[in-house]
């Protein structure tokens, strides 16, 4: 290699060399040997033995603030530090600037690979285990605080920052015929309280919250296109209240919140926060417990004198507008395997029954103005 | 005395910062916020090799993969200790005291310990990380010690009406500096806990002045008449609050307007006490008898600090103004409602999750334009008057410092990352 001949004036340039042991600065006299391809680091008096760095092993410390100096290490010695004030001695360096590969990727990718497990763990199996365990031991009170809790910060969220909480539709002969819809379905209140609420919001979607609240929006209301059809999707909450399914969920957002916050951090707080909100109303239970709340709704329908096949048709109605698996919100909607629950709802009807409406006319007129 | 002393020296611009910030910050962002452990090195490294006592550079040798490796540590630890316990927390909560409030404040409670724990760890990784000379610093061991020393001292302090307040300050640092080397050499910090009341003066002031002005409002000179009172006497406040006049009932209420200056006093007493109790410690350091001189000005410190948040903050709104008016621009005013959770129809689904995108990343450019800014603005002008009144004094014993051996401490800052509180820089 016939490299540019010594450096006149840079040959002899001088510096300050840390040995890595005594904080005592050393001036030395800097020689680029071209021959040897060293860097020969030397004393000014006898005191020091000279030292030879390799050119292609010297590498310039990165990110340093502004000034005259310029700091250069040694690869195969960790701690000694040489200052450097001559850009021509730093021109000689020909890989000042490589960086070395991580060290302890295999650790490093197993950590990750842990860490990834461990969230997946947490909220994939131990947390849904634990809170189905202790959903059965909430309380009815407790239920219903956690309850009027969510259904206050969803309100709040649907409403958007700074604004009241999304109304709730308070037509008096629309509640009227709800009651009768609940008494209808058999929940006279011999059992645990049950509260049905409007919200308005144009959203095509209801759901059950712990503590017996069920919630229409006014969306859902305007898409049925008869009384039935909200009586199964009511039926099919109340299995869900039934089956403690929304208690349950609660308990498992309560310990995936914290651990998204631990993810995330400062960084994306306010981002993970408006996904948790976005889970809670969709509230996505598992096919187990959508089986459940669908057979709860068949038995709740036929003692009411409805046909189960009215779940089916409003089922049929969002598949139609939405398609399979689209609809992000509405958690009947998502399900991809709405078409057999459609027809599952239809097997379930008595062909030789005789079913009538859950509701009188006049009563579905009121429901469907319920927020005017 | 260029023999027995050796100032300290700040190299290094602000826009070369400025850069740096932006540059780092921008990945940051870009890579869904990975790239935060090789800004907070890039950053530390610059902030390090500006500080130069006696012209040599402080080096930060911190590993952005060691920083990642320790933050999927803390992971696996901490998701089974916050996932498990905010669970029972809550069902706890719910069960016997049927709302959600006690079960948050038991949540934040148990992870006070932790927040201590991982505060001391953080030091120590960062420490064992600094080198000046080719020298390693250094921090022993000890941080459950520290985390329920900081409880006690936070519950004397809160019990005692924030009076013990230098007490903690000093002892939390004593416990620090104590455990700290420099190469062979161990830290000591002398003086005593009151010596900090010094430093507490114009806070004290400040906060003797409110009361005074309680005093007289309230019992010698009663702003609100002794009578009884109807109602919109009373609410009076909220008038002068959002109309600007007095209700007539009140007597000698442009005494409220004191609290105006009150306020300022309590706020640069609170800087004050922060740096300049700093200054004290600072002067009572030593290790081999080598002593630090510090001779920060707090007067200085808190208008670089106050001015410095004003500007970041002014400029921040402008950017703000500046971002949302150009994304009305391009989208609409249709883009924003449709951020809402929850419209059903396909397309505006479609809509709502590209509009979802924009705001998050109009998000996360605001929270990246508030660090670059914070950082140019605030930590820059701070570091540069603390490093350059500060001056070591007596350096002959340097000479009989060695090196120490490294400290491995593969989970780096991770603790203290996931918790957020990885401190400024």
């Amino acid at each position: 290699m016939s490299g540019p001949p010594d450096l006149p004036p840079a040959a002899d340039a001088g510096g300050v060399l840390f040995d890595g042991d005594k904080p005592v600065a050393q001036t030395v006299r800097l020689r680029v040997d071209r021959q040897a391809d060293v860097l020969e680091i030397s004393g000014y008096g006898d005191d020091m033995t000279p030292v030879h760095w390799p050119l292609a092993q010297i590498r310039r410390l990165p990110d340093i603030a502004g000034g005259p100096v310029a700091v250069v290490r040694w690869t195969e010695d960790p701690v000694a530090r040489l200052q450097v004030p001559d850009a021509r001695i730093l021109a000689a360096l020909p890989r000042a600037t490589n960086r070395g590969a991580p060290k302890g990727r295999a650790r490093l990718a197993g950590w990750a690979l842990a860490a990834v497990a461990a969230v997946a763990l947490q909220i994939g199996v131990l947390i849904p285990l634990l809170a189905d365990r202790l959903s059965g031991f909430v309380p009815p009170e407790g239920e219903r605080a956690l309850g009027e809790a969510t259904f206050g910060q969803i309100r709040e969220a649907l409403a958007g920052s700074g604004l009241p909480p999304l109304p709730i539709c308070e037509g008096p002969a629309g509640i009227a015929a709800l009651d009768t819809m609940r008494a209808a379905l058999g929940r006279n209140g011999a059992q645990a309280p049950l509260s049905i609420f409007v919200l308005d919001h144009e959203m095509v979607n209801a759901f059950a919250l712990p503590g017996g609240v069920v919630v229409f929006f006014r969306g859902m209301i305007d898409a049925a296109e008869n009384p039935n059809e909200i009586a199964a999707v009511l039926a099919h909450e109340i299995g869900h209240v039934e089956n403690r399914d929304p208690t349950r969920h609660a308990l498992r957002s309560a310990g995936s919140i914290g651990i998204l916050g631990l993810l995330f951090g400062d960084f994306a707080g306010g981002a993970a926060v408006l996904f948790l909100t976005e889970r809670l109303i969709s509230a996505r239970y598992s096919q187990a417990a959508e089986a459940g709340a669908d057979a709860y709704a068949y038995g709740a329908l036929e003692q009411a004198g409805v046909s189960p096949a009215a779940l089916g048709d409003m089922f049929e109605r969002l598949r139609d507008r939405y398609g399979d698996t689209a609809g992000i919100t509405a958690h009947f909607v998502s399900h991809p395997t709405l078409t057999s629950r459609i027809t599952r709802a239809r097997a379930s009807a008595r062909p030789e029954g005789s079913y009538g409406a859950i509701v009188t006319d006049e009563e579905w007129a009121a429901l469907k103005t319920i927020c005017d | 005395m260029p023999e027995q002393g050796l100032a300290v020296r700040f190299t290094g611009n602000r826009s070369a910062l400025f850069w740096l910030a932006l540059k780092t910050g921008f990945w940051t962002v870009l890579t869904l916020g990975f790239y935060r452990f090789w800004m907070k090195t890039r950053l530390r490294r610059w902030y390090w090799s500006a500080i130069r006592p006696g012209g040599h550079p402080l080096e930060y040798v911190g590993d952005p993969w060691e920083k990642l490796l320790g933050f999927f540590i803390a992971v696996v630890v901490l998701t089974f200790y916050i996932g498990i316990v905010n669970l029972v927390l809550m069902f706890v909560s719910f069960s016997v005291f049927q709302s959600s409030s006690i079960g948050y404040l038991a949540s934040f409670a148990g992870i006070v310990p932790v927040w201590f724990y991982a505060q001391y760890r953080a030091r120590r990784y960062v420490l064992a990380r600094t080198r000046w000379r080719g020298v390693r610093f250094g921090l022993e061991a000890g941080a459950w010690g520290y985390a329920w020393r900081a409880l006690v001292h936070w519950a004397l302090t809160v019990a005692s009406l924030g009076v013990l307040w230098p007490r903690m300050t000093f002892a939390l640092e004593k416990y620090k500096t104590d455990r700290t080397y420099f190469g062979s050499a161990r830290l000591h910090q002398g003086g005593r806990w009151s010596m900090l009341y010094r430093a507490a003066l114009p806070f004290g002031s400040g906060v003797a002045a409110l009361v005074a002005l309680a005093l007289w409002m309230v019992l010698i000179d009663p702003i609100l008449p002794t009578r009884s009172l109807s109602w919109d006497e009373v609410s009076g406040a909220t008038t002068v609050m959002m109309y600007g006049f007095v209700p007539d009932a009140w007597s000698g209420a442009a005494r409220l307007f004191w609290l105006v200056p009150i306020f300022v006093l309590l706020v640069y007493g609170a800087i004050h006490y922060r740096f300049v109790s700093k200054r004290i410690l600072a002067n009572h350091k030593s290790a081999d008898g080598i002593r630090l001189k510090s001779d920060l000005k707090g007067l200085r410190i808190s208008m670089i600090y106050v001015l410095g948040t004003t500007i970041a903050y002014t400029i921040l709104a402008v950017g703000i103004v500046v971002v949302v008016s150009a994304a009305l621009g391009l989208f609409g005013t249709d883009a924003f409602p449709e951020a809402q959770p929850g419209t059903a129809d396909p397309i505006g689904a479609v809509a709502r999750w590209l509009s979802f995108g924009i705001i998050a990343v109009m998000y996360l450019g605001v929270f990246l334009l508030w660090g670059v800014l914070h950082h140019t603005f605030v930590t820059y002008p701070l570091m540069r008057h603390m490093a350059l009144t500060l001056c070591l004094v007596n350096v002959a014993p340097l000479a009989g410092i060695s090196q120490r051996a490294r400290d491995a401490f593969a989970e780096a800052e991770g603790f203290a990352e996931a918790l957020d509180l990885g401190a400024a820089i």
